[in-house]
């Protein structure tokens, strides 16, 4: 929604400018723009239809039934909202893995956006020797596959043996319990999160930087003393689209992570690093209850979405009142 | 003057040290493909060297990694490809032409919708659909469920690369009487390339490490390199020396890509610039 | 435009094609198993390649990550035509694919057909009543084992020695030497598998040793929810004891792969763990203490009572498949329990599913000295969520325990919690249900 707002702002642009009809031979370029647009649009629109449209439904349909298998059979019990009502008295794992993943979603996204523009804006500025090497290096992360980040950081952190407890020997620290001690364990985990995804947003950030016209960006430092403003006021309203779509991702990727959270500590000491992706599975692959998962799914969504509107509208109000500022 | 050259010195020193904290683990997990299990345990740095890892790999009876590699670069790299054409040329249309409104909502209405929801309550759904077609186990299953599946987020993000097209540029074309499809290849086409760069790099990148559509919708022949290296966290122990080396066989083409792929990011933007 | 249409044309006719042939092969003679990733598996392959040359049938493996096996078993299970003739199923899911129909009886295969003498049932887990919807072996047999598995309590040897301990009989005496060790300072004197993933099967010998249980199934629809009784209490203080005064901190974190890893470097001495770790405690290229480890009987309770829990896998017979494939798998199956083929199994490094192999030249054998062990404490095996619930109750209830362990719970308001917890799950499945007073 998001984005789709974001759209029929832009999309509004050209059109403002551009007369409806052309000169000349005005209904066959209507013709070939018409089937341009059909032809571009009917492959992702038939992708969608056939392969996603009925796991969509079936997982929402299917929220409403409890499912049994017997005799080799299932049988569709409709329950109606039985499954919810049991998610908002019942359940209590989900409900802690929620409120981990708003704080997981919250701190990792966070350190994740200002590290990856940061990173960016580092590697325009660094000389091409600079450059080559400091992509290949900021990038390296997400390469690994999150089966191997997860299995690699529990052994990177394990308190006996762990590479950082070693490191911090060297200075005489005593050993942490990164992910056996409750109080941390989820702020570990987020460390890891921020180690791995990072370059999705550093990578999006310097294909957006590279975008920016240099002439524009030219005429705009005049107006500006420093350069904190140049970013501040310049360089962030100009990339503002492929901000707010890079936030957006990260926060609903942010609540899908599962496969690092699964082999770093699997949800605990207790619910410590508990998320919703890792309850959903666990009802619906380990306990087979379907119906009952896709309500935490559904439930899910509506959470996410919270905090996707929160987020957009946080960054979209804080420019607007930098716009105000630079105005004054 | 004295501040701002200091201040330089503090930003260059913090990136490297942030270069080191992403190095430093990555070269150790590297280094693991080459020991022993009992020195990768006991974090010893400097330990006896071994190609154990790699012949348990790729010469015994368990694992056939090298097919694992070879089908995962089949799937993501078709995908992949596919992805990307119909994401920008999508993107292209609704950002710059205009499509009727109600077709523009209900594209990107769904595809954020289905993007949100978590991706493991559906293989079960698409493991249903495969089996009625008989299609379970086969390339053409994994390829189209990667397809879908990434569609939504190479989609929002050339959208995004195309919002930040200069609209002069269009408007111009289109007075010279270009129609939408010459406007899509001579202008948006070698100026958003950059961002398309990018998002190809990210699309591959989800592609190659998808874990949960391949584990499910693969069988042994097409089995994915990181199911493969999955099959190495088991239930009694996980095998890190393989999975040291599993990782470094895996992520070899994916930074090779990368890299091949940054040269064109700049080769991109030099023709941007001269335009 | 015309040549970017043709080229996705010819894209996608080049997939179709790779995918019809993909999708071709499979003949009808050759039994196909579904069967997980593990450090037994080399081992059981040999068995196929034994058995292929042997009889000249074919075995046709689809190894799957742990992590997927379960899934990829119940969609074949539940397709019209299954992909597998033979799943291998891990005793935590033996309940839910038993009560749901999906397998066939072995004597419906073959008229009369039983386990072999000498093979294991581990607490008759090869068996279904669908009457009573539990394990029992007036029920059909579903399966045959294809790998053992229990919990054996390990020491490591040369601190025994040094410290001059003797071999606990019960857990005052296990307590006192994890104890000792831990004041010498060198080791840990007891490793715990403490873990949210872990602590229910960890937990259970402790239980069943103290005569508690967690849950008693009494009938058809009809259980007892037993969990919060005082024995299962001073179970679980005995495991605290353990966990928190003679082990490593923050036991709440310690799964398999930490506990393998503290007594594989020796830093831990002593710890109740699967006997398939033996392998990895043995071999020299991942263990500092190779040689060094025995196993033992897992120590009794006040009374006497010795337990430990089954982690076995079992290998049933898809019914979604031929007779001719089903009888092609029921002969493999058969053929893998025979006394020749088992004494092989362990010599090429695999746990095996008969009882009586300590008679034989392997109990003798240094290399082989875990053998009594396991035979003993699989003869006290015990099954302890024997119902289709079973993972559900094992998530809440791990949840409680390790709530109990890092201290967020006390010992008796986590048994009541998962007492509540537990009940209420069979409630909702319509299960009589009966409580005990809270603790």
């Amino acid at each position: 929604m998001s984005a789709a707002s974001l759209h029929s702002r832009t999309a509004g642009k050209p059109s403002a400018g551009i007369p409806p009809t052309g000169r000349g031979g005005a209904p066959r370029k209507a013709r070939r723009n018409r089937r341009w647009m059909i032809f571009s649009l009917l492959p992702v629109v038939l992708f969608f239809v056939v392969l996603s449209v009925f796991p969509v439904f079936n997982l929402i349909g299917t929220s409403l039934y409890d499912v049994r298998w017997s005799g080799g059979d299932s049988t569709y019990h409709f329950i109606g909202l039985e499954n919810y009502r049991q998610l908002f008295s019942t359940e209590v794992i989900y409900w802690a893995g929620l409120r981990n993943t708003l704080i997981f979603a919250v701190c990792a996204v966070t350190a994740q956006m200002i590290l990856g523009f940061s990173m960016a804006l580092a590697v325009k500025r660094a000389g091409a020797m600079g450059r080559t090497l400091l992509t290949g290096i900021f990038l390296l992360p997400i390469v690994v596959p999150p089966i191997v980040i997860g299995s690699v950081w529990r052994l990177v952190l394990g308190r006996e043996f762990g590479l950082a407890n070693g490191f911090l020997g060297l200075f005489g620290i005593p050993p942490v319990d990164w992910l056996g001690n409750p109080d941390i364990a989820l702020a570990s985990v987020i460390f890891v999160d921020v180690w791995h995804w990072t370059p999705f947003v550093f990578i999006l950030m310097l294909a957006g930087l590279e975008a920016i016209d240099e002439e524009v960006l030219e005429a705009a430092r005049m107006d500006v003393r420093s350069s904190w403003q140049e970013i501040r006021h310049v360089i962030v309203p100009m990339m503002l689209p492929t901000i707010v779509i890079t936030l957006m991702f990260r926060i609903i990727l942010s609540f899908k992570v599962f496969d690092e959270v699964y082999l770093l500590t699997s949800g605990g000491p207790g619910t410590a690093t508990e998320v919703v992706n890792f309850s959903i599975y666990r009802v619906f692959f380990n306990q087979d209850r379907v119906g009952y998962g896709s309500a935490m799914a559904v439930i899910t969504l509506f959470g996410m979405t919270l905090a996707i509107i929160v987020g957009r509208g946080l960054l979209v109000r804080k420019r607007k009142n930098d716009e105000r500022k630079l105005e004054q | 003057m004295k501040s701002r050259s200091l201040g330089r010195a503090v930003s260059t020193l913090t990136i490297w040290l942030y270069a080191a904290i992403i190095l430093v683990p990555m070269v150790w997990v590297m280094t693991n493909a080459f020991k022993y299990k009992i020195d990768i345990i006991t974090g010893t740095v400097f330990a006896p060297i071994t190609w154990s890892n790699f012949e348990a790999l790729l010469f015994s009876r368990q694992s056939n990694f090298a097919s694992a590699l070879a089908n995962s670069a089949i799937v993501s790299g078709t995908a992949t490809i596919v992805i990307i054409i119909m994401a920008t040329m999508a993107a292209f249309t609704m950002t710059v032409m205009r499509v009727p409104n109600w077709v523009r909502w209900s594209i990107l209405g769904w595809a954020l919708l289905f993007n949100m929801l978590p991706t493991l309550t559906f293989v079960g759904s698409w493991y249903l659909m495969f089996a009625s077609a008989d299609l379970t186990g086969t390339y053409f299953a994994l390829i189209t469920t990667q397809i879908v599946n990434l569609l939504p987020i190479a989609l929002f993000l050339m959208m995004s690369f195309m919002a930040s097209l200069p609209p002069e540029l269009i408007q111009a074309a289109r007075m010279d009487g270009c129609a939408y499809d010459q406007v899509f290849w001579k202008i948006a086409f070698p100026l958003v390339r950059g961002g398309m760069i990018a998002t190809t790099a990210l699309v591959f990148i989800f592609s190659w490490s998808d874990f949960a559509i391949a584990l499910t919708l693969s069988n042994s022949d097409t089995m994915t390199a990181p199911v493969a290296i999955s099959t190495y966290a088991q239930e009694f122990e996980i095998r890190y020396g393989e999975m040291a080396a599993a990782t470094l066989l895996t992520i070899v083409p994916a930074i090779t890509l990368i890299l091949v792929g940054q040269k064109f990011i700049v080769r991109g933007l030099l023709a941007g610039a001269v335009k | 435009m015309k040549t970017i249409t043709a080229r996705l044309l010819a894209g996608s006719t080049a997939i179709a094609a790779v995918a019809t042939f993909a999708a071709a092969a499979n003949a009808a003679d050759t039994v196909r198993i579904a069967i997980n990733q593990s450090p037994w598996l080399d081992s059981f392959i040999e068995m196929v390649d034994l058995y292929e040359s042997e009889t000249g049938n074919t075995v046709e493996l689809d190894v799957v990550p742990f992590t997927g096996l379960l899934e990829k078993i119940r969609n074949s299970l539940r397709a019209a035509d299954g992909d597998y003739d033979i799943v291998n199923v891990n005793a935590l899911w033996l309940p839910e694919i038993y009560s749901a129909g999906y397998l066939k009886p072995l004597a419906e295969i073959r008229e009369g057909y039983k386990l072999g003498d000498g093979t294991l049932s581990y607490g008759g887990t090869t068996y279904w009543d669908s009457t009573t919807g539990t394990f029992s072996e007036d029920g059909q047999l579903l399966g045959v084992p294809l790998n053992g598995n229990v919990q054996v309590l390990y020491y490591n040897s040369e601190i025994y020695d040094r410290l001059n301990l003797e071999v606990p009989q019960d857990w005052d005496g296990l307590i006192a030497n994890a104890k000792a060790i831990q004041a010498e300072g060198d080791a840990y004197g007891f490793v715990p598998r403490a873990a949210r993933g872990s602590i229910v099967y960890n937990f259970t010998p402790y239980a069943y040793t103290q005569n508690g249980a967690y849950v008693t199934v009494k009938g058809d629809k009809s259980v007892e929810v037993s969990i919060n009784s005082p024995e299962v209490l001073k179970a679980l203080e005995v495991y605290l004891t353990l966990a928190n005064e003679a082990g490593p901190p923050n036991p709440g974190a310690i799964a398999q792969g930490e506990m393998i890893q503290l007594m594989s470097t020796g830093r831990g001495a002593q710890t109740i763990g699967v006997i398939a770790a033996w392998g990895s405690f043995e071999n020299p290229n991942e263990s500092r203490v190779a040689g060094k480890i025995e196993a033992t009987l897992i120590p009794a309770g006040p009374t006497g009572t010795r337990a430990s829990s089954a982690g076995h896998w079992v290998a049933g017979i898809a019914g979604n498949v031929s007779p001719e494939r089903q009888d092609a798998a029921l002969d493999f199956l058969d053929w893998f329990q025979g006394l020749d083929v088992q004494t092989a199994y362990v010599r090429a490094g695999g746990v095996p599913v008969r009882g009586d192999l300590g008679k034989t030249d392997l109990g003798q054998s240094e290399e082989f000295r875990f053998i009594e062990a396991y035979s003993e404490n699989a003869a006290n095996a015990v099954m302890a969520l024997p119902f289709p619930q079973a993972n559900e109750v094992s998530d809440a209830l791990a949840l409680r325990l390790n709530q109990a362990v890092i201290g967020e719970l006390e010992p008796a308001a986590a048994l009541n919690d998962a007492a509540d917890a537990i009940a209420e799950i069979f409630e909702r499945e319509g299960y009589d249900v009966s409580r005990l007073p809270a603790l």
